[in-house]
């Protein structure tokens, strides 16, 4: 169970910046400011896949750095099965999982040894790590090269690797940044096979994507961003619904473009 | 915690071929093969302007009979003719002659005629020994006639002779020993090596260790482990500040072998020293460099945290190249001598005092100063390093 109250983050701006006549002044910029995201609410029942949602910019990686405690919120917090991000960041990265598109690997490690390592970084003693990697290597099909470098593997060999890194400590909670973003389709099919997994044991699942099959394959419910603001939350059907299309591209861009229609008139 | 992360990286930093060189092999190969290259060219040097053949012109010879033939007598002067008087330094400068002799018209004294003889060469090589070859020749020549006139006057005994021509004498007494002497000149050089190297063998490190886990996308998750980034940024630490001392210390064992093989057999003066700086010496050597790698360390992090990629870091790390040679070349400098004034200038403090310590003149006082400011300094740059290492805008810089 997640729920995300009122959660917001600014950053400090460099002193400054010319901007080109052309450019559209960013309503998010407030003097020295930028908010980046504001005033966030939603949450998701244990068990659910939630899909993030918006275009580039949006705000949706802010909005993951910080419920996965990478960064600070400005204001407002999130709380996993009731453990608070601002107050109890440590016991909240135990519970979760993370993992985006552009994750790499330590190249000079084998697969075991950078699996263990991120065990071992969870506190998990020697000899838990030690099962844990068999029995995920035994489960993701890795036992061909578990024992080689990471350099030395194919980029769906690594997808594996970076997999059981984030699945290690068994995280009740996943966090998955566009995660099939500039992956091949049988390395993203890996990934969409692992979400559609985790929902079968009863973990709860957060992932950004813009690739609305992904959403309509496996996401029970949806969150849109658009300019660091909540602009819809709800399940796919309601979705579908408020965005006045079956087709979910259709549906998403009206829900992004009326949000803009209509500050436009304000 | 900060163990597991420590063995981690040190396992990486150890597969990884270009940190090796940098680490291992530069000093433990580069220190004695520049030690004997600098000594042998120095010395061929030397020795080649001593036997090199001096092929001179000589002008109004008849002035002063016996200098041509003391010249035509020894193997190392061949004469040139051909060469006009007006032409001398013109032919010096195409080296058709690399000197020329021209004897001014004697003037009569009484005793018997004072005569000048003019050298021309170039003076501008520090190894040139025109001069002094000359010089033994020509006053071979006036010594011969001065002692003719002696004798011509009775004046026979050393004492006599003595007693005219040098009736007070200034007995020269040097206290310095040798080992001062040529430390003063050698010993700058070598702290300068030794710092180089400890800073690029913690160079590699620290850039893989914080850029690197940017470019590669490993740093965000990272992050996200269960545990204190100050403990984070420790664990990396410890392995680059491990980079910077091996450096520093197989840079220090390398001068240490090539003392104790090669060095032996070099002679004279320089070997003395070479002989007299003993294993204590180079013990203290290697101490004032730990705090030294610290402070590199946590600097290079820093600046290694804040770029994006290894290109960024490299560029950013530019400018400490200089923050860092240009003190430890201060201390080559003629005139700049360990005092409490420069024992408090970072670096070139330690560079200083690693010349005192080859020089066999340390003051032990200033030594402890030395090391316990440089080990605050450190200090400060490992707490700066932790700060920045936990400041959003520095990890996730857009």
């Amino acid at each position: 169970m997640l729920e995300v109250q009122g959660l917001g983050k600014s950053f400090a701006l460099p002193r400054k910046r010319k901007r080109s006549a052309a450019e559209r002044p960013d309503p998010r910029e407030q003097g020295r400011s930028f908010h980046a995201v504001s005033d966030v609410s939603f949450t998701v029942e244990a068990g659910a896949i939630l899909g993030l949602l918006g275009p580039n910019g949006a705000g949706k990686t802010t909005l993951m750095r910080m419920l996965s405690t990478a960064i600070k919120p400005t204001h407002g917090t999130a709380r996993f099965d009731g453990v608070d991000i601002v107050a109890a960041p440590q016991e909240v990265r135990r519970k979760i999982g993370f993992l985006s598109g552009t994750t790499g690997l330590y190249g000079r490690l084998t697969a075991r040894e950078m699996i263990t390592y991120y065990g071992e970084l969870h506190g998990l003693a020697r000899e838990v790590v030690g099962a844990r990697v068999e029995q995920l290597a035994a489960r993701l099909k890795m036992g061909s090269f578990l024992d080689r470098r990471n350099d030395a593997l194919s980029t769906g060999m690594k997808q594996k690797v970076s997999i059981a890194r984030t699945l290690v400590h068994d995280p009740q909670v996943l966090i998955f940044d566009e995660p099939t973003t500039g992956l091949d389709v049988a390395a993203a099919q890996t990934v969409l096979e692992l979400i559609a997994r985790c929902r079968e044991e009863g973990k709860t699942v957060l992932f950004s994507t813009h690739h609305m099959h992904e959403v309509a394959r496996l996401c029970s419910r949806v969150v849109i961003l658009a300019e660091g603001a909540l602009c819809f939350a709800g399940t796919v059907e309601e979705m579908r619904a408020q965005g006045g299309s079956a087709a979910l591209d259709e549906a998403f861009l009206r829900l992004v473009g009326e949000r803009e229609v209509s500050e436009g008139a304000a | 915690m900060i163990w597991t992360i420590y063995r981690k990286e040190l396992r990486e930093v150890l597969r990884d071929r270009r940190t090796l060189i940098f680490m291992i092999v530069l000093p433990v190969v580069l220190i004695p093969l520049l030690l004997n290259l600098t000594t042998s060219l120095v010395s061929s040097a030397v020795e080649k302007a001593r036997t090199e053949t001096l092929s001179y012109a000589l002008y109004h010879p008849e002035r002063l009979p016996g200098l041509g033939e003391a010249l035509t007598a020894d193997a190392g002067f061949e004469e040139v003719t051909g060469v006009d008087e007006a032409e001398i330094a013109a032919a010096i400068e195409d080296e058709r002659i690399k000197l020329a002799l021209v004897v001014d018209a004697p003037v009569e004294a009484g005793v018997g005629p004072n005569v000048t003889v003019n050298l021309y060469y170039n003076g501008a090589s520090a190894t040139s020994k025109v001069k002094g070859r000359t010089e033994e020749l020509v006053t071979a020549v006036s010594d011969r006639l001065r002692d003719e006139r002696l004798t011509a006057l009775r004046l026979d005994t050393a004492e006599q002779r003595d007693s005219l021509l040098r009736p007070v004498k200034l007995e020269v007494h040097n206290t310095a020993d040798m080992r001062e002497v040529i430390g003063e000149q050698a010993g700058g050089f070598l702290p300068y090596i030794f710092i180089i190297f400890c800073y690029l063998g913690a160079l590699y490190p620290a850039i893989d260790l914080a850029a690197g886990e940017k470019e590669r996308g490993t740093l965000e998750t990272l992050l996200l482990a269960p545990i204190p980034r100050v403990k984070l940024v420790m664990g990396k630490f410890l392995v680059v500040f491990s980079a910077g001392v091996t450096s520093a210390i197989l840079s220090i064992g390398g001068l240490g072998a090539w003392l104790y093989s090669e060095g032996q057999e070099v002679g004279g003066a320089l070997g003395e020293i070479i002989k007299s700086v003993g294993p204590l010496d180079l013990v203290l050597i290697a101490l004032m460099l730990i705090p030294m790698a610290a402070m590199f360390s946590a600097l290079l992090l820093s600046i290694s945290i804040y770029a994006k990629s290894f290109k960024e870091a490299q560029s950013y790390s530019a400018p400490l190249n200089t923050v860092v040679i240009l003190p430890a070349v201060l201390a080559m400098l003629p005139g700049i001598e360990l005092d409490w004034t420069w024992a408090m200038v970072p670096i070139t403090n330690i560079s200083l005092a690693i010349k005192e310590l080859i020089k066999g003149t340390m003051d032990y006082s200033m030594l402890v100063a030395i090391l316990g400011s440089s080990v605050a300094i450190a200090g400060v740059c490992l707490v700066f390093c932790t700060k920045w290492f936990q400041r959003e805008s520095v990890l996730f810089r857009g």
